[in-house]
């Protein structure tokens, strides 16, 4: 039993799932599930495709090369069952994950830092010149910082009787 | 007759030729030419009893009788001559006639009496013997042959089917076996031929019927080694003194070939006297089960043996021999040295062997997992362990369960002695480029928003987004929506009440203008009013008469109103141009 990876979108496809198919050049394309399989069908170039791990690290939006990746590598010979290797194996896999994701995250952080400074500036902007549409300039002026006013309470009205005979 | 025929017919078309009414006697002889090809045929391919080996010239005669198959052949031969007779007379009849009328009769007549003739021949009884023909078995009477001879029922079909792949009938009533049947065998990497045959019973030459026949033509006429069966015990229901005058009588027809006489059913030594009046030096005695399949190779080979031996010894008495024995020269090499020169057998074969002597004494072999599996339960119960036969460090981590996945990863692909190492590093390195983010990450916190102000800037957008979506659907609607004036406002977007909740919303005291807009109820001096509430009586009275006409849908004054339906000056007159509305 072996995890493959999808070829259209880079997923795993786990036993049970999915299609193989077979070219007459004897080359494999697997496919995590039928999306991935009318999209090959198609004709369609995953680096074009937005949402694919191969569009993503071609962009650099995720990350390309790192250490991590270089610990997972198939192996097409057999390696001799050994008990202590296989439990050190599987205890450090789990910590090779948790490195890889949170670099994985950094990268993104990282690619996404530029952005939140102008945004915030922008905020400041808007928030400066488009005060007046929630706090009227009367207000302002009693209370000058840039917040949400403090809501009146409409006061009762005066008879209407009394207006006429003025 | 015959040796005339072709030049006959050819000269008889060349003539038919030449004939002003050619056509009909070329139908005649088109006529003669099939029935004559189709009899020559028949009696061409039927075997002629003198020409064939005599086993089979013998063997047909008992089966169908020469005699009357001769007849049969002849009968044909006079049908095929006598229409050829009649093509030729009426051919020759056609020449002399004048009418073509008289020329059709003819040739009906020359047709009709073709005809006759054939009807009159019986083609059925050739037609049954061509069948059974074909059914007889290819037996080459030249070759290495066994004969299986004896009574009926004591095993004669059994041991064919032991020793050769035929696949003979065997049923426990007597005749089963009704004709000849043949099978091959092996031995010395030659083939024998195997004959079955059926049971003979002791009677006299001139009664015996057509299936005991056969077995006697075969006898007599195949030089076989002959294996003549007894059967001790008496199943077969007849006594072994019955089978021993059978024997006797039969005696004459083992001449020249080599005996061999089975007892069936292990026999003792005292019967044997018993059974063979006149035995001479070349029989041989043996004993076979075709039950318990003991001694039944063994008799094959004596039987092979002995045929063998006495056709090599006949071979060497034949003059042919002498002229092929100067071609043949068995060289005997002289050794040319003193060196030994043993034959080379592979230690593992000398070893296997030694095993297989003391295994012979013992009859001990190993356990075998198939033994295994039957002691646990059998196929579907036990399932083998595939893991016994591991050659691993420690044998503890034979039965050690290895999972193929971790959290969507291949095990099997981050195996690594010195993987621990490496991770090592790798944290390392990690705790390296964290201390170097924690100090990229201080710069930034300067420009945040206070959550009051982000709240601020919620409302903001929210709503600016709702009066781009207003703007959007009015212009959407701008064309079928109409333009009223504000008085009409049914969705109450401009009541007193909202304005006044818009304004403290922005933060302002809203009490003056919320008073100021109620003015629209005072009343204007000069409109005749007393007072405000005088104003509001007189609209809602106004207000009330016309209520109930509208919702009766009664026509009011804005309703537009035909007076007259039929006016007289557009319904009288005559037509001239115009329409007819208006006339």
């Amino acid at each position: 039993m072996r995890l493959e990876k999808c070829w259209f979108c880079s997923s795993t496809v786990y036993p049970g799932h999915g299609i193989q198919y077979v070219r007459n050049d004897a080359k494999i394309f697997r496919f995590c599930r039928s999306k991935c399989h009318k999209n090959f069908k198609m004709k369609r170039n995953p680096r074009k495709v937005k949402w694919t791990k191969a569009y993503r690290r071609l962009h650099r939006k995720d990350m390309t090369q790192d250490s991590t990746f270089e610990f997972e590598r198939k192996r097409n010979r057999p390696e001799r069952y050994d008990r202590n290797v296989t439990e050190n194996t599987l205890k450090a896999i789990k910590k090779i994950d948790k490195v890889r994701v949170d670099r994985e995250a950094r990268h993104i952080a990282k690619r996404l830092k530029p952005k939140k400074a102008q945004l915030q500036r922008e905020a400041a902007r808007e928030l400066e010149q488009s005060i007046s549409m929630v706090k009227a300039p009367g207000a302002l002026l009693r209370d000058p910082s840039l917040t949400l006013p403090i809501k009146v309470k409409v006061s009762k009205p005066e008879t209407v009787e009394n207006r006429m005979e003025e | 007759m015959e040796g005339k025929k072709p030049h006959n017919i050819s000269g008889l078309f060349d003539e038919a030729k030449k004939l002003k009414d050619g056509f009909l006697s070329f139908q005649i002889i088109h006529v003669l030419r099939n029935f004559h090809d189709k009899l020559s045929t028949i009696i061409d391919d039927f075997p002629r009893l003198n020409d064939i080996h005599p086993f089979y010239g013998d063997l047909l005669h008992v089966l169908y009788n020469k005699d009357h198959y001769k007849l049969a052949l002849g009968q044909i031969n006079t049908a095929r001559n006598l229409i050829g007779k009649i093509a030729k007379d009426y051919v020759r009849l056609l020449k002399y006639v004048d009418s073509l009328y008289r020329c059709k009769s003819l040739k009906v007549a020359a047709l009709g009496r073709m005809c006759t003739v054939i009807k009159r021949v019986t083609l059925a009884y050739l037609e049954q013997i061509r069948q059974h023909m074909a059914r007889l078995p290819s037996i080459d009477p030249n070759t290495r042959t066994l004969l299986i001879c004896g009574y009926p029922n004591v095993g004669k079909s059994s041991f064919m089917n032991k020793i050769t792949r035929a696949d003979v009938d065997v049923q426990p009533y007597a005749f089963t076996t009704k004709s000849l049947f043949v099978g091959h065998t092996d031995y010395k990497y030659l083939r024998y031929q195997v004959i079955d045959t059926p049971g003979i019973l002791d009677r006299p030459f001139e009664d015996r019927n057509i299936i005991e026949m056969c077995s006697i033509t075969a006898l007599a006429h195949l030089r076989a080694a002959v294996l003549f069966f007894l059967d001790i015990s008496g199943s077969c229901g007849y006594s072994i003194a019955q089978q021993a005058a059978l024997f006797d009588s039969i005696k004459s027809l083992f001449m020249n070939k080599p005996l061999i006489i089975e007892m069936k059913l292990e026999a003792m030594k005292t019967l044997v006297g018993h059974g063979g009046e006149a035995t001479d030096v070349s029989n041989v005695l043996l004993t076979m089960s075709t039950l318990t399949e003991e001694g039944v190779i063994a008799v094959k080979n004596a039987a092979c043996e002995r045929l063998l031996d006495q056709r090599v010894e006949q071979k060497m008495k034949s003059k042919k021999l002498n002229d092929c024995l100067n071609r043949f020269h068995v060289a005997m090499p002289k050794p040319r040295d003193q060196k030994e020169r043993p034959a080379f057998i592979p230690q593992s074969v000398l070893e296997a062997r030694a095993r297989e002597a003391e295994d012979d004494a013992g009859k001990e072999s190993r356990k075998l997992e198939r033994d295994l599996e039957n002691e646990n339960g059998g196929a579907g119960v036990y399932s083998a362990s595939l893991k016994k036969r591991y050659i691993l460090a420690h044998d503890e981590w034979k039965e050690d369960i290895l999972p193929e996945f971790l959290d969507g990863h291949n095990v099997a692909d981050f195996l690594d002695p010195d993987i621990l190492m490496r991770l090592e590093e790798l944290e390392r390195e990690e705790g390296v480029l964290q201390g170097l983010e924690e100090d990229d990450d201080f710069e930034m916190d300067g420009a945040e928003l206070t959550p009051e102000e982000q709240a601020a800037l919620t409302e903001i957008r929210k709503k600016k987004s709702l009066l781009i979506q207003q703007h959007r659907i009015k212009k959407s609607t701008a064309e079928s929506r109409p333009t009223v004036p504000r008085k009409f406002d049914k969705d109450k977007r401009f009541t007193s009440e909202r304005m006044g909740r818009q304004l403290s919303s922005l933060g302002l005291d809203p009490s003056m203008a919320v008073d100021r807009a109620r003015s629209k109820s005072r009343v204007v001096p000069g409109e005749g009013f007393k007072d405000s509430a005088q104003k509001k009586k007189a609209i809602k009275i106004a207000k009330s008469s016309s209520k109930n006409r509208n919702k009766e849908a009664r026509r009011g004054e804005a309703d537009r109103v035909i007076p007259t339906l039929k006016p007289k000056h557009l319904f009288s007159g005559k037509r001239s141009t115009g329409k007819t509305d208006r006339r």
